[in-house]
């Protein structure tokens, strides 16, 4: 059959042409890897792409290169599965690894990461501590969004107890698709003190999560359609990121800060990194307080050096809320290095039935 | 298909055997060694655990009622496109092929992501309905099954057009004017002719559709419901947020095995059909 579909006249171009650009389309990631970065005076940053790459540039890779005269390659997201790769094969591409809280303390506890120097950092400058192979980067906060054109004032969920409450507020919501944040939002709506969540109560976290399971229109896996959600009207309100509402809408959505979730972002220096001198120098360079404000500035996280947070601009702060308030909870990501496997699974499961 | 390959074949066709094994065979090696060996000592753990697994066994399950509905429809959709060119002069043909394959080149997030404008509670399909109609009309098309195989049938009706295309293009034309003398109406060429002489060309595309499916990832993520799970997700999730590759490679190993079964079967019934017709 395939050689009568080749003999016919006028359609071999057109095939041919499909099949090499299939062929194309199908090698390119094998062949096109990225550029790598053994001689001196060079570094692969790995972090992620869109708007967040635009920052990382602007306030820390250039300034870093102008400072110290090394090149550094930023190379789109973090994946933990990755370095385990490159550990299990020994061949190390990556210096510098942006790594979300869970999959940070993950890899720490699979030894994917190079001992940190104290003595390098103000350790009292540091929100949250220095920890012995990760470094936090900056917090996050996570909580519910909407659009203010669609629910004025009142008419929105302002905290998780709310958020749950489908008879004050009718209409769909998101939830992450993952257990983390997701049974800590639970457990906080179900009435737990922010500061006794851990370690977390699994079974009640599900019973509380089996009341709002009819009105959630979505369990988000990629993170920018918690807002494409709630901006093509699929959900009234949505369990979204306040840096995100920032960035993604132009600050037009509103965010409730009365009560969030503050997860932590974290540098790590991958085990065996090519650059390893490198990497520890940019790292540091990364939580000097200025370098924290000028990044901080752009992407609307709040900045883990103390020092930083007065210097971070206006409009940026506006979204960083009060982490003091005692309404907010910090995500425990040791507790999710060790629990993630078979709570991940039972969640999974919870969710398709 | 039944002339047999001269010596000269291996001269040139060597190179790409070679390539195949390299890329091909041994990574799929890898992962049945993965697979099978958890902390460098044989063991059967992981098939055992997916065996027990609801979970594991829920998504084998969506994943190939997805996949049938998704060829199905697809071939649904695909035949009357191909039959459609068959009928066009080469040069109008070349030009309308070049517009099936169009959505073809746009990244499946993109398109992902243009559904969700199309088809959402407020998207395009229903506030026209809503005009048309003149109540509000909200039918849910996103985040459920309907969008996932509204997602896979765009991707897939290439991968019918053109087999099945082929294989119409392959009925002698003699045939036709036989039974068009012989007083048969259009519907009666179609079901009695062009049918059965194009089930070649149905079958390749039902096999390759079908197993294409079971691998797909991200439109049942953002297109589906939260029971739209397939066996390509739970492996990110072995893969990625567990790192237990012990498990993703085992949900790979089982996927591939059934998927080749099945496939093969279905070969061997047509190769079987093919030699009782004296093809």
């Amino acid at each position: 059959m395939s050689n009568k579909l080749i003999s016919l006249p006028g359609r071999r171009k057109v095939l041919s042409a499909l099949g090499s650009a299939a062929s194309i389309a199908v090698a390119a990631p094998f062949v096109i890897t990225p550029r790598r970065a053994f001689a001196a005076g060079k570094m692969v940053l790995v972090s992620y792409g869109g708007t967040y790459r635009t920052s990382v540039e602007t306030a820390l890779v250039k300034p870093f290169q102008q400072e110290f005269g090394v090149e550094v390659t930023v190379i789109d997201t973090p994946d933990l599965a990755k370095v385990k790769a490159q550990q299990m094969t020994g061949n190390i591409e990556w210096d510098v690894f942006d790594a979300v809280g869970a999959p940070g303390a993950q890899g720490s506890k699979a030894g994917y990461w190079e001992p940190l120097d104290p003595d390098m950092f103000d350790a009292k400058d540091i929100v949250g501590g220095l920890k012995k192979d990760l470094v936090p980067f900056y917090m996050f906060a996570g909580g519910i969004g909407w659009d203010p054109a669609k629910f004025g004032a009142g008419k929105a969920p302002r905290n998780f107890a709310e958020y749950w409450d489908v008879k004050k507020f009718p209409g769909l919501r998101t939830l992450r698709n993952r257990p983390s944040e997701t049974l800590e939002a639970a457990l906080l709506a179900d009435g737990v003190a922010p500061n006794k969540l851990y370690p977390l109560d699994v079974d009640r976290a599900f019973k509380a999560l089996e009341r709002i399971k009819p009105h959630v229109g979505q369990w988000v896996t990629e993170t920018p359609q918690a807002i494409t959600l709630l901006e093509r009207g699929e959900v009234s309100y949505s369990y979204v990121y306040a840096s995100r509402v920032r960035t993604q809408t132009g600050g037009k959505y509103a965010f409730s800060f009365d009560q969030t979730l503050l997860g932590t972002e974290y540098l790590a220096v991958v085990k065996g990194a090519p650059n390893k001198a490198n990497a520890m120098k940019f790292v540091q360079f990364a939580m000097r307080p200025d370098r924290q404000a000028a990044l901080m500035t752009l992407l609307g996280n709040i900045p883990t050096s103390r020092k930083a947070l007065p210097l971070v601009g206006e409009d940026a702060r506006k979204w960083m809320g009060n982490i003091d308030n005692p309404n907010n909870a910090f995500l425990n990501d040791e507790f999710w290095a060790d629990k993630f496997d078979v709570v991940g699974r039972r969640f999974k499961e919870w969710v398709l039935a | 298909m039944t002339a047999r390959p001269g010596r000269e074949a291996i001269i040139y066709l060597g190179p790409a055997l070679v390539l195949a094994l390299l890329v091909v065979l041994a990574p799929l090696a890898f992962v049945l060694y993965t697979s099978l060996f958890a902390n460098g000592s044989f063991s059967l753990e992981a098939y055992q655990s997916l065996w027990e697994s609801a979970l594991f066994r829920r998504s084998l399950a969506t994943t190939f009622e997805i996949s049938a509905m998704g060829a199905a429809l697809s071939l649904l959709l695909g035949y009357p496109v191909a039959l459609h060119l068959s009928r066009l002069n080469p040069r109008a043909r070349a030009f309308c092929m070049i517009l099936v394959l169009v959505p073809f080149w746009t990244s499946i997030l993109v398109k992902s992501y243009a559904f969700t404008v199309l088809l959402g509670k407020q998207g395009i399909v229903n506030a026209s309905l809503s005009v048309i109609f003149g109540t509000e009309i909200q039918i849910p098309m996103l985040l459920n099954r309907v969008g996932v195989m509204v997602g896979m049938t765009n991707y897939l009706i290439p991968f019918v057009v053109f087999p099945v295309l082929a294989s119409l293009l392959a009925i002698d034309r003699s045939v036709y004017r036989a039974v068009e003398i012989m007083g048969a109406k259009p519907p009666t060429v179609f079901w009695k002719v062009t049918l059965p002489l194009s089930m070649p060309g149905v079958a390749s595309a039902l096999i390759s559709t079908f197993v294409m499916s079971t691998g797909f990832f991200v439109i049942p993520a953002l297109l589906g419901g939260r029971k739209d799970v397939m066996l390509a997700n739970l492996v990110d999730f072995y893969t990625r947020e567990t790192l237990d590759w012990n498990m993703a490679a085992a949900i790979g190993v089982i996927l591939l095995a059934i998927v080749t079964l099945i496939a093969g079967t279905a070969m061997q019934i047509q190769k079987m059909r093919g030699h009782a017709r004296g093809v």
